[in-house]
């Protein structure tokens, strides 16, 4: 009852209305009004909560018009036309061959000579020596049934019963039958319902003249609300259980949203942010790292060269005659140095930067304090093939420490807190590792809940070598942490290349667990 | 770095140490150990028994091989240094190796030794010519500064000769050929010559070791003598040599082999080098050498590095157990590296060794203590607001690679050969499809859009993210800039759409600004502006040129901006 469509309670009234005589769909269409598709969805619905029953189902087979007999409408049927050839033969003296009817009216074979059998049978035409046809003058019944049934059904379908029996038997032999569909009429059933109210749809239906339907309405609207006329009105409840429509959010990209959470996380943990350029010199990408120039890392397969230009103009000073003594021999920070003679025009070759270690550089170089802690998350670039775990370009979360109270174990409690703080790690685990610019150095493994031990990242203390040429004279921690497994993991992806999805669905539909 | 195959009982052998019965070694020990040697097992093959580890350090090449990792580990499990006699104690040389004037210019170095009594096995073998490989690749730069030679003793006659000759003056028949070739004839047909020939290429002469029958040895760095050159299983007696352009990495890789070949139970000899000019060894010396110094370490730099107060005692004996030569005095530490290392640079060398040695479990993790303030740049503190008013616009973000084709970039959107044609270029290109950075961001969310039309619409996404523009002014040829690019892309996209976002960002953000018609190749003529804010353009935007959708692929009309987040740091 509480869940009666408008288009329901109108039916349902119609029908109190006419108790005795149950009405069919055209009926009920006249007394609500209603468009015939509404009015078929209404009685489908009634009848499926039982409220309404049918009452009786009548058979009616209605004639119509078929395209071929709309086209013999207008140029007249075979026999009509075989009849007036003959009797214009006839007026004018020529012979006619049933050849020369098909030839002339562009008749199928099959048609003429049913034609003229008819016409023959009903004694209109006569077939006289060498299969000339000849008129004898006498009308045809089936050709004259046969324009008045054309003429009829043109102005709309009837029903066969309405046809004279002579009407009736010709409508039967040119109707659309199987086999033989080029026929000018068809004969449908139809089927007729007529309707009465079930008891339950006259309970219903008693209620609904008692408190009246205009009183249901769909959507509140502000003149409902002006007027207070809501007050007089229900509202339909509607089917909430179904999907609801599709839209598309503004949003964040998940990865994104990863990556700030990590921003956060470094933030909240007292790092400052660092920027540094997408070109950089090998200097600051590698010289000031105390990566040799010879270093197999820095490798025409390791890093991309920049066309256009290949060199920048200068290396600041005092870095470069520092960084190049250093490389040379160690002087100044304590190291026997790499000895070996340092290449200053290699120094300014303009590369695409490769780790963003270059930017913790640049950041000690510029004066960081301390204590101080700093992190970037910086867009960088390998020489790799891209495939499922390499990107063209990628981002690397890495940073420093710098403090006097700086050493090897705070270095692991620093990591322990990343551990925990980024990764929601419990438990971690320690192992020497090999980094240039970094010693001792550290390899940082966490057990994830769901990929098991997994290298959450790399760590040292930098050598030196790498401080002492920059003006740092504090122990300084340089850390990277790799999150793009755990990224992928939290977005339930397993393509490196997908973090960089160019599919917009595939872009609005990802989530991410984190 | 370098990852070697090596067979689980020749390690466990090793590690035993000659003359000792070798145990099993479970795996997830075995593990603990490589810790050790900063290595990592990859693969185990309980077939063959072959195991696949990979070494990090790039410095410590004597680790690259079977007999490196054994050793490391057995010098830990037994507490001290192998003694290795003929590094340290005066022994009689096995012959001489004379070096001819004017190599210098060309492959200066040479160091080389015999070893007598190991009788070699296929496994040997295998880590013999592994270990040559790795060192000569890796260490010696595909032979360029290192490379090994390894010979069997008997048929050579001391002294041997490092000469220089022409290269037609000298034939022999190399490894892997049936015929005598001249040097010439090596270099231009025989594999290695290929390969390797550029290293001496340029000189008018060759380098070339033989005996002093004049029997040829080998022509270094390509390829040795068949006759001499071919070591072969059963052979016990060899003769080691090392040429190179750097005299400590020439004798460091000999003192590797020789280590290596005594830790296979082979009795080692030196061989004295006489050299036409004076090094830094003088003109004669005798290889292997043990080239090491003491170097004292007060005990507070360790300590201090360590953050542990460790104490003399457990200093030294944790450098002991991983190889090194130690006495120590009060609060200081002498400390020397053992022969086949020389990776000492700095006292923090030391910490790390000292680090190891004791497992890093050692050290209890403790948090540091200064007090530092954490926040973002300006810069980001921008985007992050620039992004944050995106999405209250309704519009998806879009991250994207930076690096892509000049095609995409400029092709694509109809402006090769003007002025926003400029982008930084890649020298050594891998893919054509990656050759250049972006110099803005609408290319980038083009190719979404192509990708996308089978996504329910409207389209509306944005990036904010970094171009390269290309700057001879800036210090590195090109600027760094941090751009948000945004297009709405439906059946009725037009210009007031991305307009009011327009309007309505810069309003939150209180920039005024004004649009001025542009003449810009990627958007239809009379529909693109340049926005100006405080006299300076920050951007531009307008609706895409019809051929731009064509070349993208695109089926319906989009709109784009593009906004310099630098340019609106600055002063209103």
């Amino acid at each position: 009852m509480d869940n009666l469509h408008p288009l329901e309670s109108k039916v349902l009234l119609a029908l109190t209305r006419q108790p005795d005589s149950p009405p069919t769909l055209d009926h009920l269409a006249e007394s609500t009004g209603l468009e015939p598709s509404q009015l078929s969805m209404a009685v489908e619905w009634l009848l499926a909560k039982s409220l309404i029953a049918v009452h009786a189902e009548t058979v009616a087979h209605i004639a119509s018009l078929t395209p071929i007999g709309e086209v013999f409408f207008e140029k007249y049927s075979p026999i009509e036309r075989v009849l007036s050839a003959a009797r214009d033969a006839g007026q004018t003296g020529k012979r006619l061959t049933i050849q020369d009817i098909q030839s002339k009216e562009a008749l199928e074979p099959s048609d003429v000579s049913k034609a003229v059998g008819t016409l023959k049978k009903e004694g209109a035409i006569l077939i006289v020596q060498g299969g000339c046809i000849e008129s004898t003058g006498r009308n045809s019944a089936t050709a004259e049934a046969m324009r008045a049934l054309l003429q009829e059904l043109r102005s709309g379908s009837r029903e066969q019963q309405a046809f004279s029996e002579p009407l009736r038997n010709v409508l039967q032999q040119h109707a659309v039958k199987r086999g033989n569909a080029r026929e000018p009429f068809r004969i449908d059933e139809r089927v007729t319902r007529s309707f009465l109210l079930t008891p339950a749809g006259q309970e219903v239906a008693q209620h609904l003249s008692r408190e009246g339907v205009a009183e249901e309405v769909s959507q509140l609207t502000p003149e409902l609300l002006k007027e207070g006329a809501w007050r007089t009105k229900r509202f339909r409840k509607y089917t909430i259980s179904l999907r609801a429509p599709r839209i598309a959010a503004g949003k964040r990209h998940p990865y994104r949203e990863f990556l700030d959470l990590v921003k956060l996380k470094l933030v909240s943990m007292g790092f400052q942010e660092m920027r540094g350029t997408l070109v950089e010199t090998e200097f600051w990408n590698m010289d000031a790292l105390f990566m040799p120039q010879f270093h197999p890392a820095r490798d025409i397969h390791d890093v991309y060269f920049v066309k256009d230009p290949t060199h920048a103009p200068t290396i600041a000073e005092p870095y470069l005659t520092q960084v190049t003594r250093v490389h040379e021999q160690g002087m100044g920070a304590g190291s026997t140095g790499w000895g070996y003679t340092f290449d200053a025009e290699r120094a300014k070759r303009l590369v695409l930067r490769s780790q963003g270690t270059a930017v913790s550089a640049r950041t000690l170089a510029a004066g960081a304090s301390v204590p101080g802690k700093y992190f970037s998350i910086a867009r960088c670039f390998r020489y790799d093939q891209v495939d499922a775990t390499h990107a063209t370009d990628f981002f690397q979360v890495e940073g420093i420490v710098a403090g006097s109270d700086i050493n090897f174990r705070t270095l692991l409690g620093l990591l322990n807190l990343f551990a925990r703080e980024v990764a929601q790690a419990k438990e971690v685990k320690f192992l020497p590792a090999y980094f240039p610019f970094t010693e001792p150095s550290v390899e940082m493994h966490v057990r994830h809940p769901k990929l098991g031990w997994m290298e959450l990242g790399g760590a040292g203390l930098f050598r030196p070598e790498v401080t002492t040429p920059l003006g740092v004279s504090v122990p300084v921690i340089a850390w990277g942490l790799g999150l793009d497994r755990m990224a992928m993991v939290a977005l339930g992806i397993h393509d490196i290349r997908d973090l960089f999805s160019a599919d917009l669905e595939f872009i609005r539909t990802m989530r991410g667990s984190f | 770095m370098p990852t070697i195959s090596l067979q689980r009982d020749d390690l466990e052998a090793l590690i035993a140490g000659p003359g000792e019965e070798p145990s099993r070694i479970p795996l997830d020990q075995l593990e603990q150990w490589l810790m050790l040697v900063k290595g990592e097992l990859k693969g185990h093959n309980s077939d063959t028994g072959e195991l696949r580890i990979e070494l990090q350090d790039s410095n410590r090449p004597d680790l690259w091989c079977c007999e490196g990792i054994a050793r490391q580990i057995r010098i830990k499990r037994q507490g001290k240094a192998s003694a290795y006699p003929f590094f340290t104690k005066q022994q009689r040389v096995a012959g001489k190796l004379v070096v001819a004037p004017g190599l210098d210019k060309i492959r200066p170095y040479v160091a080389a030794c015999t070893a007598v009594g190991y009788r070699v096995t296929a496994s040997g073998l295998a880590q013999l010519i592994q270990t040559q490989e790795k060192l000569a690749d890796i260490f010696g730069r595909k032979r360029r500064s290192v490379s090994i030679g390894l010979y069997r003793l008997a048929p050579i006659v001391f002294p041997v000769s490092y000469d220089l000759v022409k290269p037609d003056d000298v034939r022999f028949t190399p490894l892997g050929m049936e015929t005598m070739m001249t040097l010439r004839e090596i270099l231009m047909v025989h594999p290695k010559g290929v390969e390797y020939g550029n290293i001496v290429s340029g000189h008018d002469q060759l380098p070339v070791l033989r005996d002093a029958k004049g029997q040829v040895l080998s022509f270094p760095p390509i390829i040795n003598s068949r006759e001499i050159g071919e070591v072969q299983v059963g052979d016990h007696e060899l003769f080691v040599e090392v040429t190179g352009t750097d005299l400590w990495m020439v004798a460091l890789t000999l003192n590797i082999f020789a280590a290596n070949l005594a830790d296979r139970g082979a009795v080692i000899s030196p061989v004295e080098i006489q050299s036409p000019v004076k090094t830094t060894f003088g003109r004669r010396w005798s290889t292997p050498i043990d080239f090491g110094a003491p170097r004292t370490i007060p005990l507070d730099a360790i300590e201090s590095a360590l953050g542990e107060a460790l104490g003399a005692k457990e200093v030294s004996a944790a450098l002991k157990s991983y190889g090194y030569v130690v006495k120590s005095a009060g609060r200081k530490v002498a400390v020397q590296l053992p022969p086949y290392r020389n990776d000492l640079l700095h006292t923090v060398d030391v910490v790390e060794d000292v680090a190891i040695s004791q497992g890093y479990a050692r050290f209890p993790p403790v948090m540091p203590s200064q007090f530092t303030v954490g926040g973002l740049s300006r810069l980001e503190q921008m985007a992050d607001r620039v992004r944050h008013l995106m999405v209250g616009l309704e519009f998806q973000e879009i991250i994207s690679n930076i690096m892509g084709s000049q095609h995409d970039f400029c092709g694509k959107m109809r402006l090769e050969g003007t002025e926003w044609a400029k982008v930084v270029e890649v020298d050594n290109v891998m893919s054509l499809n990656y050759s250049c950075l972006r110099q803005w961001i609408t290319p980038s969310l083009l190719q979404v859009e192509t990708n996308s039309s089978r996504a329910f619409y409207p389209h509306r996404m944005f990036e904010v993210g970094e171009v390269a523009v290309p700057d001879r002014s800036a210090d590195v040829g090109s600027r760094t800039v941090t751009m948000l690019g945004a297009v709405i892309a439906h059946a009725g996209a037009h210009f007031s759409e991305i307009h009011s976002c327009l309007d309505l960002l810069l309003y939150y953000l209180d920039r005024p600004f004004t649009l001025e018609p542009v003449a810009h190749p990627s958007f239809l003529d009379g529909r693109a502006g340049k926005i100006v804010s405080n006299g300076q353009a920050i951007g531009l935007l307008g609706e895409l040129h019809p051929e731009v959708l064509e070349h993208w692929q695109i089926g319906v009309p989009a709109v784009a901006l593009e906004l310099e987040i630098d340019r609106l740091l600055g002063e209103v």
